[in-house]
């Protein structure tokens, strides 16, 4: 029984690891990193040593600190709780800090003030472990507070970085009112039911149902999870702030700081408010997991930089995930799930190949890089193995995540008869093939086409940078291949507690007290999880065909018969497209591949690049907007 | 009139709001998310009162048995405390920014801190 001590131990660990970093680890740079290394280490193992109990024997693990155990149904103290979907979330996330220190070694060494770095390091592991951990809302709200501090202060980190402060600032505003959201919400939850535990809130919540106090609470935590997960149009300080932050931090900040907010946003549908019935619930997600996943992938289309790409990709993926999770189905979990594990290993990788040019070239910039294969054929390997796995190329684990939330969305039209799912299974497809594109853009732009003069003498970054990229691409692969496995072992124990909250309040509270409260299981499992159909296949072609077909005609007709006057193209760089020969040093510049494109949608990039103001006033409107209509639609629909 | 409390602190809440989203100066930004803390402050803290109740110290037989019913609930004050400290540490760490802000852009006016966009 010993092993429920660990989740607390290596929460407090790293904490403590970040106050002896600062004390110890400001002058030698071998000490602060052996620190590091020796906490994240041991959070690593402790919590991979609880996959046996809570995985495989399905057991959930509850802690009170200190020992203050719940009197007369009342919690009263700090409780730590682990269940499938706490210890699925914690293995991403000590897997991504692991790898994430050892890139860091090399790839921060010519940094200044490296102790400080560290220390923030430990406390966003920290914190972001304890919110997965933890079973005490007001608790959560803490560790997101630290999270946001630390990722804030990392982003800021390389303050001669163009746009570094900027961006942490735009980052504290909008997470500070997302965290005093949350605040509020938990105070008004407080209110309502004198409690602060999960478990217990989870039980008289489903006792009292939602009423108008308790709804308005949901709303503004929805709020608050939205901007901590940056689900459009939360999202602005994110594509910010993973561009201008240290490549080791952006691909923790895409990789697990925004599934924190998943997490959170799992937790508190699905167990605590129990709202996932509700058909309001489920439209209110999916629209926001849709427009989010079509806005990021079009904006990334727009973008010169490669870190900014990436993290337009990465909201646009955090879409996919929530979407799906957002039909509140068992296969729509499990391709979230799915989806939100692969994310963090394709989107880690490819966060750590721009890291590895970004130190090979000094640049990020798309328009300035090129023909890096012959120089960095390890990297751009990697690279191609993210790039196929984020487009949804088998074998890789893309692939397999994408196809399930296919399947799921076009499951929720056929079960529900309710044709805008359809749809939506339409724009996922239609976004997957805009990161395909997207992607393609940067393969040219970066590894292949011609290497501008400045980058002939550039070398291959060392070894300790590829070894997390191999490791990541290894499990992209394996997690393609092995996607029976995956189900079986890692995402069923998740899906099982998520619809389990009878247990994940009886491990808590004492057993009974579930069913003295009424709770009850979300819904019956399904015996099988396969729902091939090919009629219904055959069917979502045809829609998808129609689609495109309408697609196709009206944009001929907006656009006239094509014309092949070159005098109409002022940049010579187009030359290649037109003139039937290669033509010498025409390097097609990254934003340029898809330039008809581009052009055809003009209207819709000039909107959403004014859109885009950078001023952290617009984005803040965007922000108190948004959780206005969350409440509005809250208020009129569920309450 | 603890109704008050209430109504004052959803006016700071939309006070700060206000503050943020339409202040250029980026000092001013820093006070209205001061602001909105405040307001969530006094909003927990309100939730906690008991008009009339004593200081909530008393052994956990006491409360199980009814003996007493009528104090202040102490937990919204431990959380309120939480919440200023980190409230403090919000503007701290925002204040350090604007000042690195105001040395490398000469401007602490939001239209010309926007070299990310698009």
């Amino acid at each position: 029984m010993s092993y429920i001590h660990y989740p607390v131990i290596s929460v407090m660990g790293l904490f403590l690891g970040a106050f002896l970093v600062e004390i110890f680890g400001s002058k030698n740079k071998k000490v602060r990193f052996g620190i590091t290394l020796v906490f994240v280490t041991l959070a690593t193992v402790l919590t991979y040593l609880l996959i046996k109990p809570v995985f495989f024997d399905q057991e959930i693990i509850s802690y009170w600190m200190g020992g203050w155990k719940p009197e007369a149904g009342y919690a009263i103290g700090i409780g730590y709780e682990i269940d499938g979907l706490s210890l699925f979330f914690g293995l991403l996330i000590v897997t991504t800090f692991f790898l994430s220190t050892i890139y860091s070694w090399r790839y921060m060494e010519k940094d200044h003030h490296l102790g400080h770095y560290y220390t923030l390091f430990l406390m966003l592991c920290g914190a972001v472990l304890g919110l997965v951990f933890t079973g005490d809302i007001f608790n959560l709200f803490i560790m997101i507070e630290i999270m946001t501090f630390a990722a804030v202060a990392l982003t800021a980190f390389r303050n001669n970085r163009e746009g570094a402060l900027e961006a942490g600032f735009k980052y504290l505003v909008i997470g500070s009112l997302g965290s005093s959201f949350t605040l509020a919400g938990v105070a008004i939850l407080y209110l309502s039911c004198h409690t602060l535990n999960m478990a217990q809130l989870a039980a008289l919540l489903s006792e009292k149902g939602l009423d108008g106090l308790t709804g308005f609470a949901f709303a503004l935590m929805i709020a608050g999870m939205g901007v901590k997960s940056f689900i459009v149009p939360f999202h602005t300080p994110a594509a910010d702030a993973y561009t201008t932050a240290p490549t080791s931090i952006s691909m923790v900040f895409s990789g697990m700081v925004n599934k924190a907010g998943v997490y959170g946003m799992i937790r508190l549908v699905y167990v605590v408010f129990r709202a996932m019935g509700l058909s309001s619930v489920q439209l209110l997600l999916v629209l926001f997991g849709t427009v989010t996943m079509f806005v990021g992938v079009t904006m990334a289309l727009a973008q010169h930089d490669f870190k900014r790409l990436l993290a337009f990709h990465s909201i646009s993926q955090i879409g996919y995930v929530l979407t799906s999770i957002g039909l509140g189905t068992y296969f729509g979990l499990f391709g979230g799930l799915f989806h939100a594990m692969n994310h963090t290993l394709f989107k880690g990788l490819l966060f750590l190949t721009a890291g590895a040019v970004l130190y090979a070239t000094g640049t990020t910039d798309l328009d300035r890089l090129g023909g890096l294969a012959k120089r960095m054929p390890r990297t751009t390997a990697y690279f191609l193995v993210g790039a196929a796995a984020i487009s949804g190329i088998p074998p890789f684990n893309g692939f397999a995540s994408k196809w399930m939330i296919y399947q799921a969305t076009y499951e929720k039209a056929v079960s529900t008869g309710n044709i805008a799912f359809a749809f939506v299974t339409v724009i996922a497809l239609l976004v997957s093939v805009m990161t395909l594109a997207s992607f393609i853009k940067v393969t040219q732009a970066v590894f292949f086409g011609q290497c501008p003069l400045a980058l002939t003498q550039t070398k291959e970054v060392p070894f300790s940078m590829r070894l997390p990229m191999a490791i990541l691409s290894l499990l992209c692969l394996a997690g393609g291949i092995g996607y029976n496995y995956v189900m079986s072992y890692v995402l069923s124990p998740a899906v099982h507690s998520v619809s389990n909250a009878v247990g994940y309040v009886d491990a808590m509270m004492g057993s009974g007290y579930a069913t003295a409260h009424k709770v009850t299981m979300l819904q019956s499992e399904p015996a099988a999880l396969s729902v091939w159909n090919p009629v219904m296949w055959l069917l979502l072609f045809v829609v998808v065909l129609t689609a495109v077909t309408l697609v196709a005609l009206t944009s001929e007709k907006r656009r006239g018969p094509v014309t092949t006057g070159q005098e109409q193209i002022p940049d010579g760089k187009y030359a290649t497209f037109f003139g039937g020969e290669k033509s010498e040093h025409s390097h097609v510049a990254g934003s340029d591949l898809f330039w008809g494109f581009k052009k055809d949608w003009k209207g819709y990039f000039r909107v959403a690049g004014n859109l885009h103001s950078g001023n952290v006033n617009d984005y803040a409107v965007w922000t108190v907007a948004a959780t206005a209509l969350i409440t509005l639609f809250v208020m009129i629909f569920i309450v | 009139m603890i109704l008050f409390n209430y109504i004052t602190a959803a006016i700071l809440l939309v006070l700060g709001m206000y503050i943020i989203c339409t202040q250029k100066n980026l000092i001013k930004i820093v006070l209205g998310m001061g602001i909105v803390d405040y307001g969530v402050n006094l909003l927990i803290v309100s939730i906690g009162y008991n008009d009339g109740g004593s200081a909530p110290i008393y052994s956990f037989p006491d409360l199980i048995n009814g003996a007493v019913h009528h104090f202040v609930d102490p937990i919204p004050q431990a959380l309120t405390l939480t919440s200023i400290v980190i409230g403090a540490c919000v503007d701290a760490m925002a204040l350090s920014l604007v000042i690195m802000i105001f040395r490398k852009y000469h401007s602490i006016n939001s239209d010309d801190v926007r070299r990310l966009r698009g």
